[in-house]
Protein backbone atom coordinates (compact mmCIF):
# COMPACT_ATOMS: atom_id res chain seq x y z
CA UNK A 1 0.00 0.00 0.00
CA UNK A 2 1.04 3.27 -0.89
CA UNK A 3 2.18 5.31 2.24
CA UNK A 4 2.58 8.99 1.45
CA UNK A 5 4.29 11.43 4.58
CA UNK A 6 2.32 14.87 5.11
CA UNK A 7 4.93 17.04 5.72
CA UNK A 8 4.79 20.63 7.30
CA UNK A 9 4.88 23.42 4.33
CA UNK A 10 5.71 25.55 7.15
CA UNK A 11 7.96 25.98 10.38
CA UNK A 12 5.64 26.57 13.42
CA UNK A 13 3.74 25.07 16.16
CA UNK A 14 1.44 22.33 16.01
CA UNK A 15 -2.27 24.44 16.57
CA UNK A 16 -4.67 21.86 16.11
CA UNK A 17 -4.32 17.72 15.21
CA UNK A 18 -7.85 17.65 13.27
CA UNK A 19 -8.09 13.81 12.52
CA UNK A 20 -7.69 10.79 14.34
CA UNK A 21 -5.75 8.01 13.60
CA UNK A 22 -7.61 5.13 11.21
CA UNK A 23 -9.75 8.08 10.00
CA UNK A 24 -10.63 8.19 6.38
CA UNK A 25 -10.10 11.83 4.67
CA UNK A 26 -10.67 12.81 1.61
CA UNK A 27 -8.28 14.71 -0.78
CA UNK A 28 -7.58 18.23 0.20
CA UNK A 29 -9.02 17.50 3.27
CA UNK A 30 -7.67 19.60 6.42
CA UNK A 31 -5.26 17.13 8.41
CA UNK A 32 -3.40 19.31 11.01
CA UNK A 33 -3.28 23.25 11.55
CA UNK A 34 -0.15 24.67 12.24
CA UNK A 35 0.69 28.37 13.41
CA UNK A 36 2.92 30.16 12.23
CA UNK A 37 3.55 34.01 11.41
CA UNK A 38 0.70 34.22 13.84
CA UNK A 39 -1.79 32.64 11.70
CA UNK A 40 -3.54 29.11 11.30
CA UNK A 41 -2.16 27.63 8.17
CA UNK A 42 -3.41 23.96 7.37
CA UNK A 43 -1.82 20.66 6.37
CA UNK A 44 -3.94 19.28 3.74
CA UNK A 45 -4.28 15.67 2.69
CA UNK A 46 -2.59 15.56 -0.49
CA UNK A 47 -4.81 12.63 -1.79
CA UNK A 48 -7.37 10.56 0.01
CA UNK A 49 -6.64 7.99 1.95
CA UNK A 50 -6.56 6.86 5.32
CA UNK A 51 -4.75 8.22 8.46
CA UNK A 52 -2.00 6.07 9.22
CA UNK A 53 0.22 7.50 11.50
CA UNK A 54 0.19 10.80 13.31
CA UNK A 55 3.84 11.71 14.40
CA UNK A 56 3.42 15.04 15.85
CA UNK A 57 2.02 16.68 19.31
CA UNK A 58 -0.35 19.72 19.78
CA UNK A 59 1.92 22.65 20.71
CA UNK A 60 4.81 20.81 18.97
CA UNK A 61 7.38 23.23 17.34
CA UNK A 62 7.94 21.60 13.73
CA UNK A 63 10.67 22.04 11.06
CA UNK A 64 9.98 23.02 7.60
CA UNK A 65 9.61 19.66 5.60
CA UNK A 66 9.21 18.01 8.73
CA UNK A 67 6.67 14.98 8.50
CA UNK A 68 3.38 15.38 10.72
CA UNK A 69 1.72 12.39 9.61
CA UNK A 70 1.09 9.54 7.29
CA UNK A 71 -1.66 8.61 5.02
CA UNK A 72 -2.37 5.43 3.37
CA UNK A 73 -3.87 5.40 -0.44
CA UNK A 74 -7.42 4.73 0.04
CA UNK B 1 27.49 17.38 -67.11
CA UNK B 2 25.14 18.02 -64.33
CA UNK B 3 26.03 18.04 -60.52
CA UNK B 4 24.29 14.77 -59.95
CA UNK B 5 27.34 13.31 -58.07
CA UNK B 6 27.46 16.07 -55.68
CA UNK B 7 23.92 16.10 -55.29
CA UNK B 8 23.72 12.55 -54.59
CA UNK B 9 26.87 12.66 -51.90
CA UNK B 10 24.62 15.79 -50.37
CA UNK B 11 22.23 13.74 -49.51
CA UNK B 12 24.35 10.74 -48.69
CA UNK B 13 25.77 12.70 -45.93
CA UNK B 14 22.32 14.42 -44.90
CA UNK B 15 21.41 10.82 -43.88
CA UNK B 16 24.66 10.32 -42.00
CA UNK B 17 23.57 13.53 -40.21
CA UNK B 18 19.97 12.24 -39.79
CA UNK B 19 21.44 8.74 -38.37
CA UNK B 20 22.86 10.17 -35.48
CA UNK B 21 24.53 8.19 -33.23
CA UNK B 22 23.58 5.25 -35.50
CA UNK B 23 20.64 2.43 -34.57
CA UNK B 24 21.98 1.28 -31.56
CA UNK B 25 22.41 4.79 -29.53
CA UNK B 26 18.99 5.34 -30.66
CA UNK B 27 17.55 2.29 -29.39
CA UNK B 28 19.36 2.61 -26.30
CA UNK B 29 17.79 6.41 -26.04
CA UNK B 30 14.38 5.40 -26.91
CA UNK B 31 14.83 2.36 -24.33
CA UNK B 32 15.33 5.01 -21.59
CA UNK B 33 11.92 6.72 -22.54
CA UNK B 34 14.08 9.46 -23.94
CA UNK B 35 13.43 10.66 -27.77
CA UNK B 36 16.39 11.85 -29.98
CA UNK B 37 17.16 15.53 -30.53
CA UNK B 38 15.78 15.48 -34.08
CA UNK B 39 12.62 14.20 -32.53
CA UNK B 40 12.11 16.41 -29.97
CA UNK B 41 13.05 19.69 -32.16
CA UNK B 42 10.19 17.98 -34.20
CA UNK B 43 7.83 17.76 -31.23
CA UNK B 44 8.82 21.33 -30.69
CA UNK B 45 8.49 23.05 -33.51
CA UNK B 46 5.55 23.57 -35.92
CA UNK B 47 5.40 20.73 -38.09
CA UNK B 48 7.93 21.04 -41.09
CA UNK B 49 8.82 24.58 -39.96
CA UNK B 50 12.79 23.15 -38.60
CA UNK B 51 15.57 24.70 -40.81
CA UNK B 52 18.94 23.30 -39.82
CA UNK B 53 22.05 24.68 -40.20
CA UNK B 54 25.32 22.91 -40.06
CA UNK B 55 23.79 19.31 -40.35
CA UNK B 56 26.85 18.10 -42.49
CA UNK B 57 29.54 19.36 -39.73
CA UNK B 58 30.90 15.50 -37.89
CA UNK B 59 34.25 13.81 -37.73
CA UNK B 60 34.86 12.31 -41.52
CA UNK B 61 36.37 8.74 -41.81
CA UNK B 62 37.78 8.46 -45.38
CA UNK B 63 39.14 5.08 -47.15
CA UNK B 64 43.05 4.94 -48.41
CA UNK B 65 41.71 6.07 -51.70
CA UNK B 66 39.94 9.85 -49.83
CA UNK B 67 36.54 7.72 -50.46
CA UNK B 68 34.01 8.76 -47.67
CA UNK B 69 33.09 6.04 -45.08
CA UNK B 70 31.32 8.09 -42.47
CA UNK B 71 30.44 10.90 -41.31
CA UNK B 72 29.81 10.82 -37.21
CA UNK B 73 27.47 13.90 -36.35
CA UNK B 74 28.26 16.83 -34.17
CA UNK B 75 26.64 16.30 -31.30
CA UNK B 76 25.02 19.73 -31.69
CA UNK B 77 21.60 19.92 -33.69
CA UNK B 78 20.52 23.83 -34.73
CA UNK B 79 18.47 25.80 -36.48
CA UNK B 80 15.30 28.21 -37.13
CA UNK B 81 12.42 26.86 -36.54
CA UNK B 82 8.20 28.51 -35.78
CA UNK B 83 6.36 27.85 -33.03
CA UNK B 84 2.82 28.66 -33.47
CA UNK B 85 3.45 30.46 -36.46
CA UNK B 86 6.44 32.93 -34.92
CA UNK B 87 10.02 32.01 -35.93
CA UNK B 88 12.62 30.99 -33.28
CA UNK B 89 16.03 29.40 -33.14
CA UNK B 90 16.00 26.14 -31.74
CA UNK B 91 19.59 24.35 -30.32
CA UNK B 92 20.02 21.27 -29.22
CA UNK B 93 22.56 18.28 -27.70
CA UNK B 94 22.56 14.74 -29.54
CA UNK B 95 22.90 12.84 -26.87
CA UNK B 96 23.47 9.75 -29.05
CA UNK B 97 26.61 10.73 -30.13
CA UNK B 98 29.12 10.66 -27.12
CA UNK B 99 26.94 11.48 -24.28
CA UNK B 100 26.13 14.60 -26.03
CA UNK B 101 29.20 15.95 -24.41
CA UNK B 102 31.45 18.43 -25.72
CA UNK B 103 33.98 15.50 -27.17
CA UNK B 104 31.76 15.41 -30.16
CA UNK B 105 30.74 18.86 -30.07
CA UNK B 106 32.22 21.74 -32.56
CA UNK B 107 32.42 24.29 -30.27
CA UNK B 108 31.20 26.74 -33.18
CA UNK B 109 27.69 25.43 -33.61
CA UNK B 110 25.72 25.68 -30.25
CA UNK B 111 27.68 29.78 -30.07
CA UNK B 112 26.37 30.30 -33.74
CA UNK B 113 22.99 28.90 -32.74
CA UNK B 114 22.95 31.95 -29.82
CA UNK B 115 24.48 34.88 -32.04
CA UNK B 116 21.55 34.00 -34.25
CA UNK B 117 19.31 34.50 -32.12
CA UNK B 118 20.49 37.43 -30.84
CA UNK B 119 21.13 39.03 -34.00
CA UNK B 120 17.74 37.68 -35.70
CA UNK B 121 16.17 38.98 -32.83
CA UNK B 122 14.34 35.58 -31.78
CA UNK B 123 13.70 33.63 -28.75
CA UNK B 124 16.31 30.24 -28.76
CA UNK B 125 15.16 27.50 -27.33
CA UNK B 126 18.37 25.39 -25.56
CA UNK B 127 16.96 21.32 -25.69
CA UNK B 128 19.95 20.22 -23.28
CA UNK B 129 21.10 16.57 -22.37
CA UNK B 130 24.53 15.81 -21.03
CA UNK B 131 27.61 18.03 -19.85
CA UNK B 132 28.64 20.37 -22.82
CA UNK B 133 31.22 21.91 -21.74
CA UNK B 134 35.09 20.93 -21.61
CA UNK B 135 34.40 17.41 -22.29
CA UNK B 136 35.56 14.48 -20.07
CA UNK B 137 39.34 14.38 -18.63
CA UNK B 138 40.40 12.11 -21.18
CA UNK B 139 40.14 15.53 -23.40
CA UNK B 140 43.32 16.38 -21.83
CA UNK B 141 44.78 12.97 -23.51
CA UNK B 142 43.33 13.34 -27.15
CA UNK B 143 44.24 17.38 -27.36
CA UNK B 144 47.38 17.29 -25.33
CA UNK B 145 46.92 19.78 -23.48
CA UNK B 146 44.84 21.02 -20.65
CA UNK B 147 41.47 23.13 -21.68
CA UNK B 148 41.43 26.72 -19.80
CA UNK B 149 38.07 27.44 -18.94
CA UNK B 150 37.36 30.98 -20.70
CA UNK B 151 40.60 30.58 -22.15
CA UNK B 152 41.52 32.48 -25.51
CA UNK B 153 38.97 31.66 -28.61
CA UNK B 154 36.35 29.96 -25.75
CA UNK B 155 34.56 33.12 -24.46
CA UNK B 156 32.11 33.65 -26.25
CA UNK B 157 29.51 31.10 -25.78
CA UNK B 158 29.89 31.70 -21.81
CA UNK B 159 28.98 35.22 -22.54
CA UNK B 160 25.74 34.36 -24.77
CA UNK B 161 24.47 31.94 -22.21
CA UNK B 162 24.02 34.67 -19.83
CA UNK B 163 24.03 37.94 -22.18
CA UNK B 164 21.24 36.55 -23.95
CA UNK B 165 19.07 37.24 -21.16
CA UNK B 166 18.66 40.45 -21.89
CA UNK B 167 18.27 40.33 -25.65
CA UNK B 168 15.52 38.01 -26.51
CA UNK B 169 13.36 35.05 -24.53
CA UNK B 170 15.71 31.83 -23.45
CA UNK B 171 13.87 29.13 -22.64
CA UNK B 172 15.94 25.67 -21.28
CA UNK B 173 14.82 22.13 -21.32
CA UNK B 174 16.84 19.34 -19.45
CA UNK B 175 16.03 16.21 -20.46
CA UNK B 176 17.91 13.39 -19.06
CA UNK B 177 21.24 14.08 -16.99
CA UNK B 178 22.10 17.83 -17.53
CA UNK B 179 25.75 18.49 -15.73
CA UNK B 180 28.68 21.10 -15.93
CA UNK B 181 28.37 23.72 -19.05
CA UNK B 182 24.69 21.91 -19.41
CA UNK B 183 23.37 22.69 -16.28
CA UNK B 184 24.60 26.50 -17.04
CA UNK B 185 22.71 26.98 -20.22
CA UNK B 186 19.63 25.25 -18.71
CA UNK B 187 19.79 27.74 -15.34
CA UNK B 188 20.54 30.65 -17.55
CA UNK B 189 17.09 31.08 -18.81
CA UNK B 190 13.92 33.15 -18.50
CA UNK B 191 12.25 29.38 -18.20
CA UNK B 192 13.04 26.60 -17.54
CA UNK B 193 11.92 22.98 -17.57
CA UNK B 194 12.94 19.39 -16.57
CA UNK B 195 11.03 15.91 -17.11
CA UNK B 196 10.68 14.20 -13.67
CA UNK B 197 12.67 11.19 -14.79
CA UNK B 198 15.90 13.59 -15.40
CA UNK B 199 18.87 15.33 -13.35
CA UNK B 200 20.61 18.46 -13.65
CA UNK B 201 23.88 18.89 -11.52
CA UNK B 202 26.95 21.09 -11.46
CA UNK B 203 28.63 17.54 -10.99
CA UNK B 204 26.98 14.22 -10.42
CA UNK B 205 26.99 10.61 -8.41
CA UNK B 206 30.81 9.95 -9.05
CA UNK B 207 32.31 13.09 -8.48
CA UNK B 208 30.02 13.93 -5.70
CA UNK B 209 31.07 10.42 -4.48
CA UNK B 210 34.50 11.92 -3.97
CA UNK B 211 33.30 13.96 -1.09
CA UNK B 212 31.50 11.46 0.85
CA UNK B 213 28.10 11.72 -0.31
CA UNK B 214 26.50 8.70 -1.93
CA UNK B 215 23.64 9.89 -3.97
CA UNK B 216 22.36 8.75 -7.33
CA UNK B 217 20.88 10.77 -10.00
CA UNK B 218 17.62 11.71 -8.53
CA UNK B 219 18.44 12.24 -4.83
CA UNK B 220 21.34 14.65 -5.95
CA UNK B 221 19.65 16.47 -8.46
CA UNK B 222 15.94 15.77 -9.51
CA UNK B 223 13.41 17.54 -10.23
CA UNK B 224 12.33 17.27 -6.62
CA UNK B 225 15.76 19.25 -5.31
CA UNK B 226 16.28 21.47 -8.04
CA UNK B 227 12.60 22.89 -8.62
CA UNK B 228 12.61 23.64 -4.43
CA UNK B 229 16.32 25.27 -4.76
CA UNK B 230 14.70 27.77 -7.47
CA UNK B 231 17.22 25.98 -10.13
CA UNK B 232 14.37 25.05 -12.82
CA UNK B 233 11.21 26.32 -12.62
CA UNK B 234 9.04 23.51 -13.82
CA UNK B 235 9.05 19.51 -13.80
CA UNK B 236 6.84 17.74 -15.89
CA UNK B 237 6.08 14.08 -16.53
CA UNK B 238 6.78 13.94 -20.30
CA UNK B 239 9.17 15.01 -22.75
CA UNK B 240 5.61 16.51 -24.71
CA UNK B 241 4.72 18.52 -21.91
CA UNK B 242 7.92 20.26 -21.69
CA UNK B 243 7.25 21.37 -25.57
CA UNK B 244 3.93 22.50 -24.27
CA UNK B 245 4.93 24.58 -21.53
CA UNK B 246 7.83 26.23 -23.89
CA UNK B 247 5.25 26.99 -26.33
CA UNK B 248 2.76 28.90 -24.10
CA UNK B 249 5.64 30.43 -22.27
CA UNK B 250 6.68 32.06 -25.34
CA UNK B 251 3.30 33.09 -26.49
CA UNK B 252 3.01 35.71 -23.96
CA UNK B 253 5.88 37.54 -24.86
CA UNK B 254 7.62 39.56 -27.84
CA UNK B 255 10.56 37.82 -29.81
CA UNK B 256 12.73 39.81 -28.44
CA UNK B 257 13.43 43.01 -26.31
CA UNK B 258 12.99 44.89 -29.24
CA UNK B 259 9.33 44.16 -29.55
CA UNK B 260 6.22 43.78 -27.16
CA UNK B 261 4.23 41.08 -26.75
CA UNK B 262 1.41 40.19 -28.89
CA UNK B 263 -2.11 40.52 -27.83
CA UNK B 264 -4.53 37.99 -28.41
CA UNK B 265 -8.19 38.03 -29.22
CA UNK B 266 -10.26 37.70 -25.73
CA UNK B 267 -13.57 36.12 -25.55
CA UNK B 268 -13.26 36.60 -21.11
CA UNK B 269 -15.98 39.58 -20.51
CA UNK B 270 -13.61 42.34 -18.91
CA UNK B 271 -16.94 42.94 -16.61
CA UNK B 272 -16.84 39.38 -15.25
CA UNK B 273 -17.61 39.80 -11.69
CA UNK B 274 -17.01 36.59 -9.74
CA UNK B 275 -19.11 37.25 -6.73
CA UNK B 276 -16.66 34.41 -4.68
CA UNK B 277 -14.78 37.43 -4.87
CA UNK B 278 -16.22 39.41 -1.86
CA UNK B 279 -16.06 36.24 0.95
CA UNK B 280 -12.23 35.15 -0.76
CA UNK B 281 -10.49 36.69 2.09
CA UNK B 282 -12.08 35.33 5.86
CA UNK B 283 -12.87 38.23 8.10
CA UNK B 284 -10.73 36.18 10.71
CA UNK B 285 -6.94 37.67 10.07
CA UNK B 286 -5.73 34.29 11.24
CA UNK B 287 -7.34 31.93 8.83
CA UNK B 288 -6.10 31.59 5.47
CA UNK B 289 -7.17 31.44 1.82
CA UNK B 290 -6.51 30.46 -1.55
CA UNK B 291 -5.21 32.80 -3.67
CA UNK B 292 -4.74 30.75 -7.05
CA UNK B 293 -8.89 30.86 -7.45
CA UNK B 294 -8.63 34.55 -6.83
CA UNK B 295 -6.22 34.78 -9.74
CA UNK B 296 -8.43 32.67 -11.80
CA UNK B 297 -10.93 34.99 -11.11
CA UNK B 298 -9.88 38.21 -12.07
CA UNK B 299 -7.35 37.37 -15.13
CA UNK B 300 -8.86 36.30 -18.74
CA UNK B 301 -10.15 32.71 -18.09
CA UNK B 302 -7.31 30.16 -18.15
CA UNK B 303 -4.70 32.59 -19.39
CA UNK B 304 -2.72 32.35 -16.00
CA UNK B 305 0.84 29.87 -16.43
CA UNK B 306 2.54 29.98 -13.48
CA UNK B 307 6.23 29.44 -12.86
CA UNK B 308 8.54 28.37 -10.09
CA UNK B 309 5.69 27.06 -8.40
CA UNK B 310 7.84 25.34 -5.92
CA UNK B 311 10.12 28.10 -4.83
CA UNK B 312 10.10 30.97 -2.74
CA UNK B 313 6.03 30.04 -2.50
CA UNK B 314 5.30 32.93 -0.21
CA UNK B 315 4.81 34.81 -3.99
CA UNK B 316 2.62 33.13 -6.68
CA UNK B 317 4.35 34.55 -10.08
CA UNK B 318 3.47 33.67 -13.57
CA UNK B 319 2.20 35.18 -16.88
CA UNK B 320 -1.47 35.96 -17.44
CA UNK B 321 -3.20 37.44 -19.85
CA UNK B 322 -5.60 40.93 -19.21
CA UNK B 323 -8.05 41.44 -22.21
CA UNK B 324 -5.73 39.85 -24.12
CA UNK B 325 -3.02 41.81 -22.94
CA UNK B 326 -0.14 39.46 -21.59
CA UNK B 327 1.24 40.88 -17.56
CA UNK B 328 3.23 39.59 -15.38
CA UNK B 329 1.53 38.31 -12.00
CA UNK B 330 2.76 38.48 -8.86
CA UNK B 331 0.31 37.36 -5.59
CA UNK B 332 1.15 36.43 -2.34
CA UNK B 333 0.32 32.79 -1.06
CA UNK B 334 -1.13 32.65 2.87
CA UNK B 335 -0.49 29.16 2.99
CA UNK B 336 3.05 29.78 3.09
CA UNK B 337 4.04 31.59 6.01
CA UNK B 338 1.08 34.36 5.73
CA UNK B 339 3.16 35.52 2.95
CA UNK B 340 5.90 36.80 4.08
CA UNK B 341 8.65 37.25 2.18
CA UNK B 342 11.69 34.82 2.91
CA UNK B 343 15.24 35.00 1.05
CA UNK B 344 13.93 33.14 -1.76
CA UNK B 345 10.80 34.43 -2.41
CA UNK B 346 12.75 37.81 -2.33
CA UNK B 347 14.88 36.18 -4.97
CA UNK B 348 12.27 34.83 -7.22
CA UNK B 349 10.55 38.56 -6.86
CA UNK B 350 13.72 40.00 -8.41
CA UNK B 351 13.55 37.39 -11.34
CA UNK B 352 10.24 37.70 -12.02
CA UNK B 353 10.22 41.93 -11.91
CA UNK B 354 13.49 41.65 -13.76
CA UNK B 355 11.79 39.31 -16.66
CA UNK B 356 8.36 42.37 -16.77
CA UNK B 357 10.88 44.81 -17.08
CA UNK B 358 13.46 43.20 -19.79
CA UNK B 359 10.14 42.29 -22.23
CA UNK B 360 8.11 45.14 -21.47
CA UNK B 361 5.22 43.13 -19.63
CA UNK B 362 3.21 45.64 -17.42
CA UNK B 363 3.29 43.71 -13.68
CA UNK B 364 0.07 43.28 -11.15
CA UNK B 365 0.46 42.25 -7.86
CA UNK B 366 -2.44 41.08 -5.89
CA UNK B 367 -0.59 41.55 -2.52
CA UNK B 368 -0.78 40.04 1.25
CA UNK B 369 2.15 40.22 2.92
CA UNK B 370 2.93 40.89 6.90
CA UNK B 371 6.17 41.65 6.33
CA UNK B 372 9.54 40.05 5.84
CA UNK B 373 9.88 36.08 7.55
CA UNK B 374 11.50 36.95 11.11
CA UNK B 375 13.48 34.43 13.51
CA UNK B 376 16.85 33.18 13.40
CA UNK B 377 16.82 31.02 9.79
CA UNK B 378 15.54 34.48 8.62
CA UNK B 379 18.78 36.03 9.89
CA UNK B 380 21.06 33.83 8.96
CA UNK B 381 20.03 33.72 5.64
CA UNK B 382 20.11 37.30 4.81
CA UNK B 383 16.34 38.40 3.93
CA UNK B 384 16.72 41.60 4.68
CA UNK B 385 19.50 42.01 2.33
CA UNK B 386 17.57 39.86 -0.30
CA UNK B 387 14.44 41.89 0.84
CA UNK B 388 16.23 45.19 -0.10
CA UNK B 389 17.13 43.78 -3.47
CA UNK B 390 14.06 43.05 -4.32
CA UNK B 391 12.75 46.53 -3.48
CA UNK B 392 15.39 47.80 -5.46
CA UNK B 393 14.36 45.53 -8.61
CA UNK B 394 10.44 46.81 -7.91
CA UNK B 395 12.01 50.45 -7.79
CA UNK B 396 14.26 50.00 -10.71
CA UNK B 397 11.38 48.44 -12.99
CA UNK B 398 9.70 51.26 -15.78
CA UNK B 399 6.89 49.31 -16.49
CA UNK B 400 3.36 49.90 -15.88
CA UNK B 401 2.78 48.88 -12.46
CA UNK B 402 -0.68 47.83 -10.89
CA UNK B 403 -1.24 46.64 -6.82
CA UNK B 404 -4.35 45.38 -5.71
CA UNK B 405 -3.77 45.75 -1.84
CA UNK B 406 -5.62 42.15 -0.60
CA UNK B 407 -5.07 41.87 3.40
CA UNK B 408 -1.68 43.16 4.92
CA UNK B 409 1.08 44.99 4.17
CA UNK B 410 2.98 45.66 6.88
CA UNK B 411 6.38 46.42 7.51
CA UNK B 412 8.98 47.55 4.86
CA UNK B 413 8.01 44.37 2.77
CA UNK B 414 4.86 45.85 2.79
CA UNK B 415 6.26 49.15 1.41
CA UNK B 416 7.86 47.01 -1.60
CA UNK B 417 4.66 46.90 -3.30
CA UNK B 418 4.77 49.18 -5.71
CA UNK B 419 7.71 50.90 -7.82
CA UNK B 420 8.28 54.06 -4.92
CA UNK B 421 9.71 56.45 -7.28
CA UNK B 422 7.04 56.65 -9.11
CA UNK B 423 3.10 56.97 -10.45
CA UNK B 424 1.69 53.74 -10.67
CA UNK B 425 -2.20 52.61 -10.00
CA UNK B 426 -2.97 51.17 -6.58
CA UNK B 427 -6.36 49.52 -5.43
CA UNK B 428 -7.19 48.34 -1.52
CA UNK B 429 -9.69 45.37 -1.23
CA UNK B 430 -12.07 46.16 1.61
CA UNK B 431 -10.47 43.80 3.77
CA UNK B 432 -6.89 45.30 3.31
CA UNK B 433 -4.91 45.72 6.43
CA UNK B 434 -1.80 47.71 7.18
CA UNK B 435 0.85 49.26 9.18
CA UNK B 436 4.37 49.86 10.62
CA UNK B 437 4.34 46.47 12.25
CA UNK B 438 1.78 44.26 13.30
CA UNK B 439 -0.14 44.73 16.47
CA UNK B 440 0.77 41.46 18.20
CA UNK B 441 3.89 41.71 19.97
CA UNK B 442 4.40 45.45 18.14
CA UNK B 443 1.82 46.40 21.34
CA UNK B 444 3.99 44.83 24.06
CA UNK B 445 7.04 46.90 22.70
CA UNK B 446 5.54 50.42 22.42
CA UNK B 447 3.37 49.87 25.28
CA UNK B 448 5.54 48.25 27.51
CA UNK B 449 5.67 51.18 30.61
CA UNK B 450 1.71 51.70 30.38
CA UNK B 451 0.97 47.67 30.36
CA UNK B 452 3.85 46.49 33.17
CA UNK B 453 2.34 49.76 35.47
CA UNK B 454 -1.37 48.44 35.03
CA UNK B 455 -3.05 45.82 37.99
CA UNK B 456 -4.04 43.54 34.87
CA UNK B 457 -1.46 43.51 32.47
CA UNK B 458 -2.95 41.09 29.81
CA UNK B 459 -6.26 43.34 30.60
CA UNK B 460 -4.51 46.12 29.51
CA UNK B 461 -2.51 44.67 26.61
CA UNK B 462 -6.85 43.57 25.22
CA UNK B 463 -7.69 47.22 25.99
CA UNK B 464 -4.92 48.54 23.82
CA UNK B 465 -5.05 46.18 21.03
CA UNK B 466 -8.98 46.67 21.04
CA UNK B 467 -8.33 50.75 20.85
CA UNK B 468 -5.43 50.09 17.99
CA UNK B 469 -7.59 47.88 16.16
CA UNK B 470 -11.03 50.76 15.80
CA UNK B 471 -8.49 53.42 14.28
CA UNK B 472 -6.68 50.48 11.67
CA UNK B 473 -9.72 50.62 8.95
CA UNK B 474 -8.41 51.35 5.55
CA UNK B 475 -11.20 53.89 5.51
CA UNK B 476 -9.21 56.06 7.99
CA UNK B 477 -6.38 55.49 5.68
CA UNK B 478 -7.89 56.68 2.82
CA UNK B 479 -9.53 59.85 4.21
CA UNK B 480 -6.19 60.55 5.12
CA UNK B 481 -5.35 59.72 1.17
CA UNK B 482 -2.60 57.26 2.40
CA UNK B 483 -4.26 55.02 -0.41
CA UNK B 484 -6.35 55.90 -3.44
CA UNK B 485 -8.62 53.84 -3.40
CA UNK B 486 -10.95 51.39 -1.65
CA UNK B 487 -12.78 49.08 -3.97
CA UNK B 488 -15.75 46.49 -3.71
CA UNK B 489 -13.39 43.20 -4.48
CA UNK B 490 -15.69 41.92 -7.73
CA UNK B 491 -14.98 45.20 -9.58
CA UNK B 492 -10.89 43.75 -9.72
CA UNK B 493 -11.34 41.93 -13.05
CA UNK B 494 -12.70 44.86 -14.69
CA UNK B 495 -10.15 47.23 -12.86
CA UNK B 496 -7.24 45.23 -13.98
CA UNK B 497 -8.48 45.19 -17.84
CA UNK B 498 -8.59 48.84 -17.33
CA UNK B 499 -5.07 48.94 -16.20
CA UNK B 500 -4.04 46.61 -19.86
CA UNK B 501 -5.92 49.26 -21.51
CA UNK B 502 -4.04 51.77 -20.07
CA UNK B 503 -0.84 50.22 -20.00
CA UNK B 504 -0.91 48.56 -23.67
CA UNK B 505 0.64 51.78 -25.10
CA UNK B 506 2.85 52.72 -22.77
CA UNK B 507 5.03 49.48 -23.31
CA UNK B 508 8.25 50.59 -24.87
CA UNK B 509 10.69 48.34 -26.77
CA UNK B 510 14.10 48.58 -26.38
CA UNK B 511 16.92 46.80 -24.29
CA UNK B 512 16.26 47.62 -20.14
CA UNK B 513 18.51 49.88 -18.34
CA UNK B 514 19.92 47.02 -16.54
CA UNK B 515 20.92 43.61 -18.43
CA UNK B 516 19.03 40.96 -17.00
CA UNK B 517 20.82 38.28 -14.64
CA UNK B 518 19.77 34.95 -14.48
Amino acid sequence: MKRTPVPADVAGTVWQIVVAAGETVAAEQELVVLESMKMEIPAVSPHAGVVREILVTQGEAVAEGQVLLVIDAG
Amino acid sequence: MSWQPELDELARRTAMAEAMGGADKVGRQHQAGRLTVRERIQRLVDAGSFHEVGALSGIGEYDAHGQLRHVTPANCVFGRAAVDGRPVVVVGDDFTVRGGSADASIAAKPLMAEDMAAELRLPIVRVIEGSGGGGSVKTIETKGASNLPGGIGGTRLFWRTTANLAEVPVVGLGLGSVAGLGAARLASTHFSVMTKASAMFVAGPPVVARLGQALDKQALGGADIQTRSGAVDLAVDTEDEAFAATRRFLSYLPSSVHGVAPVQPCDDDPQRADEMLLSAVPRDRRKVYKMRPIIEAVVDRGSFFEMGRNFGRSIIAGLARLQGLPVLLLASDPFHYGGAWGADTCQKVVRMVDLAETFHLPVVYLMDCPGFMIGLEAERSATIRHGVRAMAALNQSTVPWCTVIVRNAFGVAGAAHQPAGRFSLRYAWLSAYWGSLPLEGGIEAAYRAEIEAAPDPKAKLAEIEERLNALRSPFRSAERFWVEEIIDPRRTRALLCDFAKLAEPLRTPGPARLAMRP
